[in-house]
C-alpha cells in the first residue's frame, strides 16, 4: 500500500479582493519507508500541499489518501496515522520540554505512567534529556526544532510530515536534525519533507518532487533528475558583456547566468576545445571554462529557468514549467 | 498504551497546561487585583464616613451601617473581569501556532477552545476570592452569614464567564491578543453606568435609565442584597439571571466566532 497517494490536488483561496491558486496541480506517490522531498522556493505551494495532506486545509479539487485513508472525508483517522511538524506550529514557551512531552503523551491517550516513560524516551531520542526541566523559551532554535520533531513522534506515527524542518538553523544543528530524520527513516517511518535547500533534498530525500508555482515540474531520485538533464554542464565565462552576448547568439540554447553561459551537452569535456575554437574564430575571448556533472541546482535551473537560492534574480525570462519525470 | 481520550479528559489535560502557564505568570494577575483592591480601599475611605456607621438612622443609611458590605460587590465585579484573560490565552495559542498543533491531533477543537475559558473562570474565583478575603479583613460581614461570600462568589463566577466569552469573541474577531485586551474598555461603562456608589433609587435622569438597562446593575444589587439586606430572593434571582444571560450570550458568540475562525479554509 502506498504511504501517500496524491492525485491532481488543487488549492484555491478566494477572498473578496481576489482568487489565489496556491496549488494548481500536484500529484505524487510516496512508498512506505522512504523520505520524499518537496523542493521549491517560498510561495511554490509546498506548505499548502502539506497543510492539505495533514487535514489542516481542505482540498479544492483532486484527492489524496494516507495509507489508503481519504484525507478529506476521514480526517480524524488520518490524524491518528501522521505526525506533523509545521513551520508555524507553536510550542508553549512557558512550559518545560518535559511538561510539553508529558502533556502531548497524555493527549495521545497514554496513561500517566506510560507518559512518563515515553517522555523520557523522546527526550533521549531528540537529545534533550539534560534540557528537559528547562522552560522552552530558554532553548536555542535547533533545540526547539528537535523538540518539535520529538512532539510529532509521541504516538509513533507511521508517516511524518516535516515542513522546512531546518530553515533558519546553523549548519551544525541542521546536520544533527538530518541525522535524526535519517534514523527515523531507517526505523521504518515514512517522511515527507519540504525544503528550499538543494543540499538538504540531495542529502535526505530518496525521491524528490520539484514544485514551482503550484505545479510539480520534475520528480525522481536525485540521480534520475540529474541524469535527466542529459549530459554535462559546460560553463563559459567572458571578459566583456559584449563577448557574452555574441557567444549567446552562437549558442542560443545556452542558459545565461550573470556573466556566464551554461551549456548542457553529452561528453562535455570532449566538446570544450571545439567550442573554444569556434568562439575564438569569431573574436570572442573566453576567460574561463569548465565542465562538470550536473547538480540538483542545475536540475532546478533547467526545469524552472531560475536558481533556487538567490531566486530574487531570475536568470532569464522564466519559461513555462515543463514536466519531467525521472521514473 | 494509547487509549482514546474522552472530551472531558482532553479538556482536563489542556486546562492543566494553562494552569501551569497561569501559575508561572503570577505578575500578570497583579494589576487587576490591585485595581479591585484599590477600589475597595479608596471608596471605603472616601465614602465610608458618609454612608457608613455615622449615617445610621438617617436617609443615607443604605449600607445598614457597614459601607464595606455595600461597596465590596463593586470590587468583586471589577475582579471578575479577570475572566477576560480567556481571550488573551486563546488568541496567544492561535497566534503562536499552538492551536494548530492541537488541531493536527485527533482531539476535540472544543476542548482546545473551552480550556482557556475554564482558566478564565479559575482566575475569577482566585481574584474575587482574594478581594473577599481583603473585604473580610476590613470589616465585610454578609447579612446572610458566611455563606453569603459563596453566593457572591458564584454570581461573580457567572459574570466573569460572561467577560471570558466576550474577550474570546473580541480576540478572535480582532485576530490579536491586544484586541482581546483592548476590548476590556467595556468594563468602565459597565461598572459605572450602574448603582456603583449609591442605590439605584438615588440615581436620576439619564444615569437612572442607563443603569436600568445595564446588567451589571442587577449583578451588583444581588450581591448587595446578600451582603447588606439578607435573603431578598427576587433581587438575588435577578442577579443570577442577568449574569447567566450575559454569560450565555457572550459564550455563544464566542463559540460561533471561534468556530468560524478555525474552520478549515
Amino acid at each position: 500500500m502506498l504511504a501517500v497517494d496524491v492525485k491532481n490536488i488543487k488549492k484555491t483561496f478566494t477572498s473578496k479582493q481576489d482568487t489565489v491558486e496556491a496549488v494548481k496541480d500536484v500529484s505524487f506517490q510516496v512508498e512506505q519507508g522512504e523520505i520524499f522531498g518537496l523542493l521549491g522556493p517560498n510561495g511554490a505551494g509546498k506548505s499548502t500541499t502539506i497543510l492539505m495532506l495533514t487535514t489542516l486545509l481542505s482540498i479544492t479539487k483532486g484527492s489524496a489518501s494516507i495509507l489508503g485513508i481519504d484525507v478529506e472525508t476521514q480526517d480524524k483517522q488520518v490524524r491518528e496515522k501522521i505526525g506533523v511538524a509545521l513551520q508555524d506550529t507553536g510550542i508553549d514557551p512557558i512550559l518545560t520540554g518535559r511538561e510539553l512531552f508529558f502533556t502531548t503523551c497524555r493527549l495521545w491517550g497514554y496513561s500517566k505512567a506510560d507518559s512518563e516513560k515515553r517522555t523520557n524516551e523522546l527526550l533521549e531520542l531528540v537529545g534533550l534529556t539534560d534540557a528537559g526541566e528547562r522552560r522552552v523559551k530558554t532553548y536555542s532554535g535547533g533545540m526547539k526544532r528537535r523538540l518539535d520533531l520529538g512532539l510529532s513522534l509521541v504516538h509513533s506515527p507511521e508517516i511524518l510530515f516535516l515542513d522546512e524542518p531546518t530553515t533558519g538553523l546553523d549548519p551544525g544543528s541542521r546536520r544533527v536534525l538530518w541525522d535524526e530524520i535519517k534514523r527515523l527513516r531507517d526505523s521504518g517511518v515514512t517522511i515527507i519533507l519540504t525544503t528550499q535547500y538543494l543540499e538538504e533534498a540531495d542529502e535526505l530525500a530518496d525521491r524528490i518532487a520539484i514544485i514551482d508555482e503550484g505545479l510539480v515540474v520534475a520528480e525522481g531520485t536525485s540521480d534520475e533528475l540529474k541524469a535527466g538533464i542529459g549530459g554535462d554542464v559546460i560553463t563559459l565565462s567572458f571578459t566583456t558583456t559584449e563577448d557574452l552576448e555574441k557567444a549567446h547568439k552562437i549558442f542560443p540554447d545556452a542558459v545565461q547566468e550573470k556573466d556566464e553561459l551554461r551549456i548542457t551537452v553529452a561528453d562535455g569535456a570532449t566538446k570544450i576545445p571545439g567550442y573554444i575554437k569556434q568562439l575564438n574564430s569569431d573574436g570572442i575571448e573566453v576567460s574561463a571554462v569548465s565542465a562538470s556533472k550536473p547538480t540538483l541546482d542545475d536540475v532546478f535551473l533547467e526545469v524552472t529557468g531560475y536558481r533556487l537560492e538567490g531566486t530574487e534574480e531570475p536568470v532569464e525570462e522564466k519559461p513555462e514549467p515543463s514536466r519531467r519525470r525521472g521514473r | 498504551m494509547e487509549t482514546k481520550r474522552s472530551f472531558a479528559v482532553q479538556l482536563q489535560i489542556l486546562t492543566k497546561r494553562l494552569v501551569l502557564r497561569f501559575m508561572r505568570r503570577p505578575l500578570a494577575e497583579l494589576p487587576n487585583i490591585f485595581i479591585s483592591a484599590f477600589f475597595l480601599f479608596v471608596y471605603d475611605g472616601a465614602l465610608g464616613g458618609v454612608f457608613g456607621g455615622s449615617a445610621q438612622g438617617t436617609p443615607l443609611d443604605f449600607a445598614n451601617g457597614n459601607f464595606v458590605n455595600f461597596i465590596l460587590p463593586v470590587s468583586i465585579v471589577s475582579a471578575s473581569l479577570s475572566g477576560g484573560a480567556s481571550g488573551i490565552y486563546l488568541v496567544e495559542d492561535i497566534e503562536s501556532g499552538v492551536f494548530k498543533r492541537y488541531q493536527s491531533m485527533p482531539i476535540s477543537k472544543w476542548a482546545i477552545i473551552l480550556s482557556p475559558m475554564l482558566i478564565g473562570a479559575l482566575r475569577v474565583l482566585v481574584q474575587a476570592g482574594l478581594i473577599m478575603v481583603i473585604g473580610k479583613f476590613i470589616g465585610a460581614d454578609p447579612a446572610v452569614g458566611t455563606v453569603g461570600f459563596f453566593v457572591v462568589l458564584s454570581i461573580a463566577f457567572l459574570w466573569g464567564m460572561g467577560f471570558a466569552g466576550y474577550s474570546v469573541a473580541a480576540g478572535v474577531r480582532s485576530g490579536s491578543s491586544q484586541g482581546a485586551q483592548a476590548a476590556s474598555f467595556l468594563f468602565f461603562p459597565a461598572l459605572f453606568l450602574a448603582p456603583t456608589f449609591v442605590p439605584r433609587e438615588a440615581l436620576r435622569g439619564w444615569l437612572a435609565t442607563a443603569s436600568a438597562y445595564n446588567p451589571t446593575t442587577y449583578v451588583i444589587e444581588a450581591m448587595r442584597a446578600v451582603m447588606v439586606e439578607g435573603w431578598v430572593i427576587d433581587v438575588i434571582a435577578k442577579g443570577y439571571i442577568a449574569a447567566g444571560a450575559f454569560a450565555f450570550i457572550t459564550l455563544s458568540f464566542a463559540v460561533i466566532s471561534v468556530g468560524k475562525a478555525t474552520e478549515k479554509a
